[in-house]
C-alpha cells in the first residue's frame, strides 16, 4: 500500500444543511487513499485564527452547498490554499468562477472525466515565462497520455536588442544615418484588472445609477459648507524629505521685500553683459572664433552650447546657442533688440 | 488605451497640476496600467460607478476656489457630486487618493482639495488609500511644511505611493493572448504611441485654401472695430480698448460680469522658425494630413484647423511658445537622435540627451526650473538650443501643448451690439535677449481694424437680480475697472461709489474722461487714486486708503442701507489688503465689537453675495 495522500477538508458553515457533502467525501477517502487529517471552518481561516500549514497536503476539499457558478469565495485565500498544498496537490470545491485566479496563482485546472471531479492542480514553481511543461499523470489510469512538450520559448521581436548579423559594414559616405527612436504601440490587454477581494455582497451597480438620472434642479450643497467647521491640522501626508533643499526664493507678485528689485538687477547685470557680445557680432564679420578671442570667453569652452551648458558667469547666457566660428544668428530676436 | 476602473482627474488653472497628472499617466502607461485622464469637468460624469481607483490633482485658485476646469456645467461631476439627495454610500466602491496644489501666502490654503475631501470622502464614503498630500509653493504649510523642499517633492511622493499600491496589488498582467506576466516597465527610452496620430492624406499641397475650424458649433467670429492704446506711450504698461463686433450680425448677449474667451495663434515667423529648426517637417509643411484613429479629445474645443497641415497646426493649436513642462521632456528627450547637427559630434549629443533625460526624470527639477521656467524660455527657444532633436511630426499633437484660450472680462454694456475689452499687453524681460511676450496679449496687440478673431462668451452670473436699485460700492485697481465698467453702463443703480487706482493721474487713468463724465452727470461720485502720483495722491496710495478716508460713510452703506460692494483686479495681496481694510471699517464705524463679529458679517455678506470678488 503506498503512503496515502494527506488531505484537509475546508468547510463552509453553511453546510450544515447539506451534511452528506462532508459524509460522502470521508466515506470515499480511504477508497481514494486519502487519508483526512485536518477539517476546518473556511471563515476560521479567513480571519486568520486558523493557519494552514505550508507545502502540507497533497488534496484539500473545499465544501460548500452553493452552486458552482455561485460561490462566493475570498480571493485572497486562494494563494493560502495554494501554499498549504503540496507541488501537484489537488484542490476540489471551486469552479470556473474562479478560473482567473486559478491561472494566476500557479494553478492548473482540469474539468470533469468520468469519476474525476472538475478540480485545480497546483504547479510546481518553474519559470512559468518561457516554457510551458505539462506534467505527466503518474496515477496511471484510463487517462489520456499527455506528452511533456517544451514548448519553444519566443521573445517579442520588438525586445530584442541584438541586430541581424549578416549585414556588411555600412559604407562610410553614408552620414545621412540618424538613429531612430523606439515606439511602443499599446495593446488592448489592460481594461481587466484582477477585482480585488470582494467577499460580502457585490455592490449593485444598477443600485447607484439610478441618481445619475435626477440631473434636474436638485438641491446642491454648499461649497463654503464643507470647510466649515473642518479640523485639517491632522491627516495630511507629510513628506519626509532627506535632503535640505535650499533653493533660490523667487519674488512674489507684489514683492515688497525687496527680491523683486534684486531680481531685477541680476536682469540687467546680464543684459549689459551680452551688450558686449552682441555689439560685437554686429561689427566684426562671421569669420572670427569668438571661443578663441580673449575677450572674457571663459576658459570651459562650452560657451557656444546655450544656456543649458553655460557657466553662471558666462557673458553669453541669455543668448541663442551658436556655432563657433559664426554671428550669434540675431534673426529670431531682431525685432526686439 | 483607455480604461474606466483607473481615472486621474485633474483641476488646474495655470497648468501645475496638469503636468503633474500628465507625469503620473505617462508612469502608469509605462507600467500598462490602463486608465483615463482627463480635467475635472470633462470627465464623464456616469463613469464614475465603473471607477475603482481614482486619482484625483487639484491646485486652489481665486478666492479658495476650485479652477475653472474642475467646476464644468450643471451635468459636470463635481456638480453631481454636489447633489443633496446622493446617499453616503455612494463613492463606497472608490478608492481614491488626492494630491493639492496651493500657496500658502493666500488665505484658503489648499480648499479646493479639502473641498473635494470632504465631500467624497467624509460624505460620499469613498475610502483614501493614504491620507491626502497638500503641496505649498511657500513650503511653509502643508505636507512640505518646513521642509524646503518644493511642491515637486510631495508629487513625487504622491506618486510613488500610488505606484507601490498599485504595482502591489496588481504585480502582473494578462496579454491579449491570455498569458500572464510579470509587470515590467517599459524601457524610458521607448515612445508610447498615442491612439490616434497623423499620417498623410491624399491631395496637393494647401496653400492656398481658406483657414476654417471645424467641430465646434458654439465658436464665434469676430470683426475688430477698435484696437487703441488708452495710457500714455511714455508709461510702462500698454493697455488697449479693444472692442469687436460678430461676424454674423449676432448682438451678443451678456451682461457685466461676464467674459470673452479669445483664441489666439502664432505669429508666422514663429512658425517658419519652427519648421526650420525641425527642418525635415519643411518638405511635408502644407500637405493635408488626416488622423489615424478620430480627432484627439484634448483637441475638440475650438475646433480643429482646416486645412490640416503641420503649418496650421503649428500656427493654431500648438503652443510653441510656451514654457516646456516636465511631461514635454518626457515624451521628447528620447528624440535626441541626430549627430550630424552637433558640430562636437557624438559626444554632444550623448550630452545633449543626457541632459533632456535630466529634465524629464530629475525629481528635484531644479536644473528645469533654472533652464526653462526662470528664464521663460519656450519651446522653441529649446529646440534651437538642442539642435540633436528630431520630432516626429505624426505625434506633434500627443507632446506639444496646445494653445488655450485667454479670458477677459467684458467692459461693454449690455446693451451695446459690441464686445468691449480692456486688455495689458504683456510684456516683460529676463535674462533672455529676447523679450517676453503674453502669448494671447501678442496676439491681440498686433491685431488691426478688420482683422477676424475667434471668442466664446462666458456667462458668469455676477451679477444677481436684486442688485438693481440698490447702492453699490466698487472697487478696481488697473484693469480691473473691465468688469465695473459694464456695471455702471448697465445702469443697475442710481448710487454708485466707484473706487478707482493706478500710478499715474496722467500716463495710466484708463477711461478718465469718460469717467469723469459720468460724474459730472451724477452717476457714479468718483473716488480715483495715483499710487506714484505725489501731487494727485497727496494723502493717499491704493483705494483701501480711500475707502478707510470715506470710511463712516462707506460703512453705513453696508450696514444700514444694504449696499453691495464689488472688488475687481490682480489677485494676491490686493484683495487681501481690501477685505482687512474693510474689516476695520465694520469694527470702527460699523457697531461690531470685535474681529469675529465683523469677520461673520462679511461672511454673511459674501453667502448673499453682496461681497463680490472678481480677482485674476
Amino acid at each position: 500500500m503506498s503512503t496515502p495522500k494527506i488531505g484537509l477538508l475546508l468547510i463552509h458553515p453553511a453546510v450544515t444543511t447539506t451534511p452528506e457533502l462532508v459524509e460522502d467525501v470521508k466515506n470515499n477517502a480511504p477508497k481514494r487513499n486519502i487519508k483526512i487529517v485536518n477539517q476546518f471552518l473556511i471563515n476560521k481561516v479567513n480571519d486568520g485564527s486558523i493557519k494552514l500549514k505550508v507545502n502540507e497536503y497533497n488534496v484539500i476539499h473545499y465544501l460548500t452547498p452553493e452552486e458552482p457558478e455561485k460561490i462566493l469565495f475570498p480571493k485572497k485565500l486562494i494563494p493560502v490554499l495554494k501554499n498549504a498544498l503540496k507541488d501537484n496537490g489537488l484542490l476540489y470545491g471551486l469552479s470556473d468562477k474562479y478560473k482567473i485566479d486559478a491561472l494566476v496563482n500557479g494553478f492548473e485546472i482540469k474539468t470533469t472525466e468520468g469519476d474525476d471531479f472538475y478540480h485545480w492542480v497546483k504547479k510546481p514553481d518553474t519559470d512559468a515565462k518561457k516554457t510551458v511543461a505539462v506534467p505527466l499523470k503518474s496515477s496511471g489510469d484510463a487517462e489520456k497520455k499527455t506528452t511533456t512538450a517544451k514548448l519553444p520559448s519566443f521573445k517579442k521581436a520588438s525586445d530584442s536588442k541584438a541586430l541581424p548579423t549578416f549585414k556588411k559594414a555600412l559604407p562610410t559616405f553614408n552620414k545621412k544615418k540618424v538613429a531612430e527612436t523606439k515606439v511602443h504601440v499599446a495593446e488592448d490587454d489592460l481594461d481587466d484588472l484582477d477585482d480585488e477581494e470582494e467577499e460580502d455582497s457585490v455592490f449593485s451597480d444598477s443600485s447607484k445609477a439610478r441618481f445619475l438620472d435626477d440631473l434636474d434642479d436638485e438641491d446642491s450643497i454648499e461649497e463654503d459648507d464643507l470647510i466649515e467647521g473642518r479640523d485639517d491640522n491632522g491627516n495630511i501626508t507629510m513628506i519626509v524629505c532627506g535632503k535640505s533643499n535650499t533653493k533660490k526664493k523667487k519674488a512674489c507678485k507684489d514683492c515688497s521685500c525687496g527680491i523683486k528689485e534684486e531680481e531685477e538687477q541680476e536682469i540687467d547685470n546680464i543684459r549689459s553683459q551680452q551688450d558686449n557680445v552682441v555689439k560685437f557680432t554686429e561689427d566684426e564679420l562671421t569669420e572670427i572664433d569668438f571661443t578663441i578671442d580673449g575677450k572674457k570667453i571663459g576658459g570651459c569652452g562650452s560657451c557656444s552650447l546655450g544656456d543649458a551648458f553655460r557657466c553662471t558667469g558666462c557673458p553669453y547666457l541669455g543668448l541663442p546657442a551658436f556655432k563657433p566660428g559664426e554671428a550669434i544668428n540675431l534673426n529670431s530676436i531682431s525685432d526686439d533688440l | 488605451m483607455s480604461s474606466k476602473k483607473i481615472a486621474i482627474l485633474y483641476g488646474s488653472e495655470t497648468g501645475n497640476a496638469q503636468d503633474f497628472a500628465t507625469i503620473l499617466s505617462h508612469k502608469l502607461q509605462r507600467l500598462h496600467f490602463a486608465h483615463t485622464i482627463s480635467p475635472i469637468a470633462e470627465y464623464h460624469t456616469a463613469d464614475i460607478l465603473k471607477c475603482k481607483y481614482l486619482f484625483i490633482l487639484c491646485s486652489t485658485t481665486g478666492q479658495g476656489e476650485l479652477p475653472r476646469n474642475a467646476l464644468g456645467d450643471k451635468s459636470s461631476l463635481w456638480q453631481f457630486l454636489k447633489k443633496k439627495h446622493l446617499p453616503s454610500d455612494f463613492l463606497s466602491h472608490c478608492q481614491v487618493a488626492l494630491f493639492g496644489l496651493g500657496d500658502s501666502s493666500y488665505p484658503k490654503f489648499n480648499y479646493a482639495v479639502r473641498k473635494l475631501h470632504q465631500r467624497m470622502v467624509v460624505q460620499l464614503g469613498a475610502r483614501e488609500i493614504f491620507d491626502r498630500l497638500e503641496a505649498d509653493e511657500q513650503s511653509m504649510a502643508g505636507s512640505n511644511k518646513g521642509t524646503g523642499a518644493g511642491v515637486e517633492s510631495v508629487y513625487f511622493e504622491y506618486e510613488k505611493r500610488i505606484l507601490d499600491f498599485l504595482k502591489e496589488k496588481f504585480p502582473r498582467r494578462k496579454l491579449k493572448n491570455g498569458d500572464v506576466v510579470d509587470r515590467d516597465e517599459i524601457d524610458p527610452e521607448i515612445y508610447i504611441e498615442p491612439s490616434s496620430y497623423l499620417t498623410l492624406a491624399d491631395g496637393g499641397d494647401e496653400t492656398e485654401v481658406e483657414i476654417s475650424f471645424k467641430g465646434d458649433t458654439s465658436m464665434e467670429s469676430g470683426k475688430i472695430i477698435k484696437n487703441k492704446r488708452i495710457t500714455d506711450e511714455e508709461h510702462f504698461q500698454d493697455v488697449r480698448q479693444f472692442v469687436f463686433s460678430n461676424d454674423n450680425g449676432i448682438e451678443d448677449r451678456y451682461s457685466p460680469g461676464d467674459t470673452a474667451a479669445i483664441y489666439s495663434c502664432n505669429t508666422d515667423v514663429a512658425v517658419q522658425q519652427f519648421l526650420e529648426v525641425q527642418s525635415h517637417w519643411l518638405e511635408v509643411a502644407d500637405k493635408p494630413l488626416r488622423f489615424t484613429n478620430g480627432v484627439p479629445n484634448h483637441l475638440k474645443d475650438g475646433g480643429i484647423v482646416q486645412p490640416l497641415t503641420i503649418r496650421n497646426l503649428l500656427k493654431y493649436h500648438c503652443d510653441i511658445m510656451s514654457i516646456p513642462r516636465t511631461s514635454f521632456f518626457m515624451k521628447t528627450w528620447a528624440f535626441a537622435t541626430d549627430v550630424t547637427r552637433m558640430e562636437r559630434g557624438q559626444e554632444q549629443l550623448d550630452d545633449q540627451r543626457e541632459k533632456l533625460k535630466e529634465f524629464a526624470y530629475d525629481q528635484d527639477m531644479q536644473e528645469l526650473y533654472d533652464y526653462c521656467n526662470r528664464p521663460r524660455r519656450s519651446i522653441l527657444e529649446v529646440m534651437d538650443d538642442f539642435l540633436s532633436v528630431r520630432l516626429p511630426w505624426k505625434y506633434m499633437l500627443d507632446y506639444l501643448p496646445l494653445i488655450k484660450p485667454r479670458y477677459y472680462s467684458i467692459s461693454s454694456g449690455p446693451n451695446d451690439p459690441n464686445i468691449e475689452l480692456t486688455i495689458a499687453i504683456v510684456k516683460y524681460r529676463t535674462i533672455l535677449r529676447k523679450i517676453r511676450k503674453g502669448v494671447c496679449t501678442d496676439y491681440i496687440a498686433h491685431l488691426k481694424e478688420g482683422d477676424h478673431l475667434r471668442y466664446k462668451i462666458q456667462h458668469n452670473n455676477l451679477v444677481r437680480d436684486n442688485y438693481h436699485g440698490r447702492p453699490m460700492i466698487l472697487v478696481s485697481p488697473g484693469v480691473g475697472i473691465a468688469p465695473l465698467m459694464s456695471i455702471v453702463k448697465a445702469k443697475l443703480s442710481e448710487d454708485i461709489n466707484f473706487f478707482f487706482g493706478c500710478r499715474f493721474k496722467d500716463k495710466d487713468y484708463l477711461y478718465q474722461n469718460l469717467l469723469e463724465e459720468w460724474e459730472k452727470e451724477k452717476r457714479i461720485k468718483l473716488h480715483p487714486v495715483f499710487s506714484r502720483d505725489r501731487e494727485n495722491s497727496p494723502d493717499t496710495k491704493y483705494v483701501q486708503d480711500v475707502l478707510w478716508k470715506l470710511g463712516p460713510e462707506m460703512t453705513n452703506l453696508i450696514v444700514k442701507e444694504n449696499a453691495i460692494m464689488c472688488l475687481c483686479g490682480a489677485s494676491g495681496k490686493m484683495p487681501v489688503q481690501v477685505r482687512l481694510t474693510f474689516i476695520e471699517m465694520l469694527k470702527k464705524w460699523g457697531d461690531f465689537s470685535s474681529d469675529d463679529e465683523a469677520r461673520k458679517y462679511l461672511k454673511q455678506m459674501e453667502r448673499e453675495d453682496r461681497y463680490l470678488q472678481e480677482t485674476w
